[in-house]
């Protein structure tokens, strides 16, 4: 199967990575998956922007961490939604629903 | 702070903490590529490939969780100074705006600190309080206090360290070979106690020197030891002759030390069991106490008022009627600059308020010319946060460079101050020091906050439609609003303060205007040393000066010559309460008269005219001495004095068929003797002897040539410069009187004027900052303009080329100027008519709402707004439609 993978949007990753905590607790390594899994491949995130995200976001205060033992039962690091995240999440999502529900109609009514 | 400290000394736990979060990734991702069929170790080597640079990856968390508050704030300013040197001419304007608006506050803050905020110049200086005794049965003025009454006061007092009394007397010192005038202060026992001071040089007044007949002593000032000793250390024990009396100096003072006043040169104690100070009814001092630590000043005043209480018991026939006043001696000197000084500090503030608005107009133009470079930081992963710090730390650079320029405006403002009014109280102490410096830092960070903060908000707003729409042009429009919005608030306050500066102006023409009922010009006013001793014999020291006025109103080139107690039109309040003691007595109206004390001729060389009656005689033959009274050493007999009262008070007490002949008593007056009388011999014309910006009161002339030793000599010459017959008076005197010096020689008019230095002062500033805010706000309307015309170019290029007349493009954008500016001065007016309000007890002549003022600064205003749009608006229609389109 070949797919296009794509880069991610400027600004759209933290987006990603909180909408995919607010579904649970989950470290990094799964955040990773789970974007690719979900986007069926399309998108690939790099660990180098992947990891400055989510330290960026534990320190602006929408993510928590804790130390916790994995399913293969190695330490890692969990992430959790904070309340402050979950506004923030919400916030992106509306205003990412209306770009691009502005840009589907350019994109029909143009054609 | 503490988290700081933290993220400093946790690195290597933190360090650990990284280390294991990407361990635990790379070996999930070993153990996906093992689960697909991998050999252990081609499976960790992918791994370790596709997570890439561990170790850059965990730099790049690092950076995250540091916190470089230092490191980024250098970074910063540097970037904040290659950008001020990029653009020099935006620098230079932003850096003078706020230079002028910083150093004009710093300047009007600094005669406040000075004057207004910082206790006396002496240690504690806030404790010390200025007590005064006031009849409180008649209207009158509180007075000085009587030398038995301060000792009773220092002795029954629980709330004062020390009580202490001084007064002053101009005399001449004649060791030398002229006769040299000398301020004297004659001052009760604890006097530096009070004060808290030492002799720089030698020592205090010692007990024996307080005591009478014991051995004199006298304290020089800095100043004197200086100019007369130059500064010999060995001028202790030398004597100095005063009056005649030879008395040995015992120390010198400290120059900082200028009390009682700034050109006071020599101190004595005067002996408080001397016979002529036993008088309950005579008044000399003026007393200044310490307060014990933590006493307020109701309490002081509570334990004044229940001791005079008692003394009103003991000696019912003099103090039964008295009341203590206890005021901060601060207040007492600097309380009527006040409302002058903080209306300039408001206005400055409003000048700073409008230097700020217009940089904001400047930036938020900038701010659409560095849209991409804002854009790109935002790629390169700048946080909104980081954007808006480096673009608040380049205003913050303008605004210390501003505010370091501001500093030297600031440090010629005791210069400015000196000169426009050199009587302000503590002018002296005005002067730039690291408080001055730290309220201009001040000054420059709410500056920053207040032109900083909303363009660089603004210009870091940042949404993903924004990013993906950045060539549109509709965010031009809405910024542009906010601008016009910062230029009409400009034209607003700039018209505020122009309608202040425009009513100052008017009542400082109106009192050059007054016609004040006598002509002060071609008078020449001085004064004769003397003293007080001197009272002890009224007919001698009335023949003495009478003998003065009589030679020198024979004097070549002059044309009359007079004695007055007070100048007239230098403001001065003196009412005193009398009655009648012929007629019936209206006992609901009370009789209240300002009081003055001249010769008889003072009334012919001020030009006042007689309007009924007859003029006073000479005063010899009025005069009684009482030297058999040892009370009454300060007190005249005015059985025979005579009186001239002014038209004001004939009609407002005593028809002028009634009032001849009449005799006047005053009514507990401590310089007159209570319950004797004058006759009314003339009424005359109203004048305004109380201050040329008053209305003549009721007045009564007592005509004394000797309302005190030394009273003001006036007299009126035939040269238009009176200053020319200053020699020729003065070696006059000398010949008569060749113990005696002359002083204070000054025009009267001069006199007037420097008695109102402080309304030419805050009219000169007020006018000056006024005229800068509406140059400022007419710069912000020309660069708001000539940018709206360059963003609108595509568009008037096109209309242009659609055939629209130039005159059309023309009209359109000066309209729009004079739009914005019309608001502005509606709102302006309404704000100006709202704080006239503030001004009216410094106006003369004009009403604060006055509409001529009002209509006419805001036709200024309006013309200077139209000449500064007319420039953008024709450069706009002298635009080439085809260039304009090509470029686009």
């Amino acid at each position: 199967m070949a797919v296009d993978r794509s880069d991610l949007l400027q600004g759209t990753l933290d987006m990603l990575i909180l909408k995919i905590v607010a579904l649970g607790p989950v470290h990094g390594y799964g955040i990773s998956q789970r974007i690719q899994q979900v986007s069926r491949e399309v998108l690939q995130v790099q660990q180098g922007s992947l990891y400055p995200a989510l330290h960026r976001l534990e320190k602006r205060g929408w993510l928590q961490a804790t130390w916790g033992e994995s399913e293969s039962g190695r330490q890692a690091k969990f992430y959790r939604l904070s309340a402050k995240g979950r506004k923030q999440l919400q916030l992106e999502e509306s205003q990412w629903n209306r770009l691009a529900e502005a840009i589907a109609l350019i994109l029909r009514t143009a054609s | 702070m503490t988290w700081w400290w933290k993220s400093l000394f946790r690195k290597r736990s933190l360090d650990a903490q990284l280390t294991s979060e990407v361990r635990f990734h790379i070996d999930e991702l070993t153990d996906a590529n093992t689960a697909a069929g991998m050999s252990p170790e081609e499976a960790r080597r992918r791994a370790v490939l596709e997570f890439g640079g561990s170790e850059q990856i965990k730099e790049e968390l690092r950076d995250v969780h540091r916190v470089r508050v230092i490191e980024s704030a250098i970074a910063n300013l540097k970037s904040a100074f290659r950008f001020t040197r990029k653009s020099p001419s935006f620098s230079a304007a932003v850096i003078l705006t706020l230079a002028l608006g910083i150093g004009a506050n710093s300047a009007v803050f600094s005669a406040i600190d000075a004057i207004l905020l910082r206790p006396l110049p002496f240690p504690d200086g806030d404790q010390l309080m200025k007590l005064s005794q006031r009849n409180f049965k008649v209207k009158g003025t509180a007075t000085v206090v009587a030398p038995v009454r301060l000792e009773d006061w220092n002795r029954m007092n629980s709330t004062f360290q020390a009580l202490t009394g001084y007064y002053t007397e101009n005399n001449s010192e004649t060791s030398g070979i002229l006769p040299e005038k000398l301020t004297q202060a004659f001052v009760a026992a604890r006097f530096l106690q009070v004060w808290g001071v030492s002799p720089a040089l030698g020592r205090d007044f010692i007990p024996e020197e307080g005591h009478f007949g014991g051995p004199g002593a006298i304290l020089i000032s800095d100043r004197f030891w200086r100019s007369r000793f130059g500064a010999r250390p060995d001028v202790l024990g030398k004597k100095l002759v005063v009056n005649g009396h030879s008395s040995p100096i015992v120390g010198v003072m400290p120059s900082s030390f200028l009390f009682p006043e700034r050109d006071v040169d020599l101190w004595s104690p005067v002996p408080s069991d001397a016979p002529y100070a036993q008088s309950r009814r005579s008044t000399w001092y003026t007393v200044i106490g310490r307060l014990k630590p933590g006493v307020t000043l109701t309490l002081a005043q509570a334990n004044l008022a229940a001791i005079q209480a008692q003394l009103g018991r003991a000696y019912p026939e003099t103090d039964n009627e008295l009341a203590v006043e206890v005021q901060p001696l601060k207040e007492t000197r600097v309380g009527r600059t006040r409302n002058s000084l903080w209306m300039l500090f408001g206005s400055v503030s409003l000048l700073l308020l409008i230097a700020c608005t217009n940089i904001v107009t400047l930036l938020l133009a900038r701010a659409t010319q560095r849209q991409h470079e804002i854009a790109v930081r935002f790629s390169l992963g700048g946080s909104r946060f980081a954007i808006v710090m480096q673009l608040l730390t380049e205003v913050f650079l303008l605004a210390l460079l501003g505010a370091t320029l501001g500093l030297f405006v600031a440090a010629c403002a005791s210069n400015v101050f000196r000169s426009l009014a050199a009587d302000l109280p503590r002018v002296e102490e005005i002067r730039l020091d690291w408080r001055i410096v730290l309220y201009a830092l001040a000054c420059s960070v709410v500056a920053t906050l207040l032109c900083g903060l909303v363009p660089a908000i603004r210009g870091t707003r940042r949404t993903l439609s924004a990013s993906l729409a950045q060539a549109s042009r509709t965010q031009v429009t809405g910024r542009n609003r906010l601008q016009w919005l910062l230029v009409g608030t400009q034209v607003a306050l700039a018209v505020t303060l122009l309608a202040g500066a425009g009513l100052l102006l008017r009542s400082f023409r109106a009192l050059g205007h007054v016609s004040p009922g006598f002509d002060a010009s071609h008078v020449l006013t001085f004064r004769i040393s003397g003293s007080y001793g001197e009272t002890s014999d009224w007919k001698r020291l009335t023949q003495r000066i009478e003998q003065s006025v009589d030679v020198l109103g024979k004097l070549p080139g002059v044309d009359s010559a007079a004695t007055t107690g007070d100048l007239p039109g230098v403001p001065q309040h003196y009412p005193t309460e009398l009655n009648f003691v012929e007629g019936e007595q209206d006992s609901e109206q009370k009789v209240v008269a300002e009081s003055r004390f001249i010769s008889p001729s003072y009334l012919a060389t001020m030009q006042i005219p007689l309007l009924a009656g007859e003029l006073c005689r000479d005063p010899l033959l009025q005069l009684m001495s009482t030297p058999e009274d040892p009370a009454g050493i300060h007190h005249i007999d005015i059985s025979r004095v005579e009186v001239l009262v002014n038209r004001s008070f004939a009609e407002t007490y005593s028809p002028v068929s009634t009032a001849m002949g009449r005799h006047l008593r005053v009514l507990g007056n401590a310089f007159l003797r209570p319950n004797q009388a004058g006759e009314i011999r003339g009424i005359v014309g109203d004048a305004r002897e109380e201050g040329v910006n008053r209305e003549p009161g009721p007045t009564v002339y007592w005509c004394m040539s000797a309302s005190g030793p030394d009273p003001f000599y006036l007299v009126r010459t035939h040269a238009a410069q009176p200053l020319a017959v200053a020699g020729t008076l003065r070696k006059k005197i000398h010949e008569i009187e060749p113990g005696r010096s002359v002083f204070d020689i000054t025009p009267l008019e001069e006199r007037i004027d420097n008695a109102f230095a402080e309304n030419r002062l805050r009219t000169v500033l007020l006018a000056f900052f006024a005229a800068t805010a509406v140059t400022l706000a007419c710069v912000g309307l020309y660069g708001t303009l000539s940018y709206s015309v360059n963003v609108r170019q595509r568009e008037v290029g096109l209309r242009l080329a659609l055939g629209a007349l130039r005159g059309q493009i023309v009209k359109q954008f000066l309209l729009q100027g004079l739009g914005v500016s019309t608001i502005g001065c509606l709102v302006g007016w309404g704000l100006a008519a709202a704080g006239g309000r503030l001004l009216s007890g410094m106006l003369y002549g004009v009403s604060p709402s006055d509409l001529t003022t009002l209509s006419s600064v805001v036709l200024m205003v309006l013309f200077v707004a139209a000449l500064a749009s007319l420039i953008p608006a024709v450069r706009a229609a002298r635009l080439d439609p085809m260039q304009v389109l090509r470029e686009e």
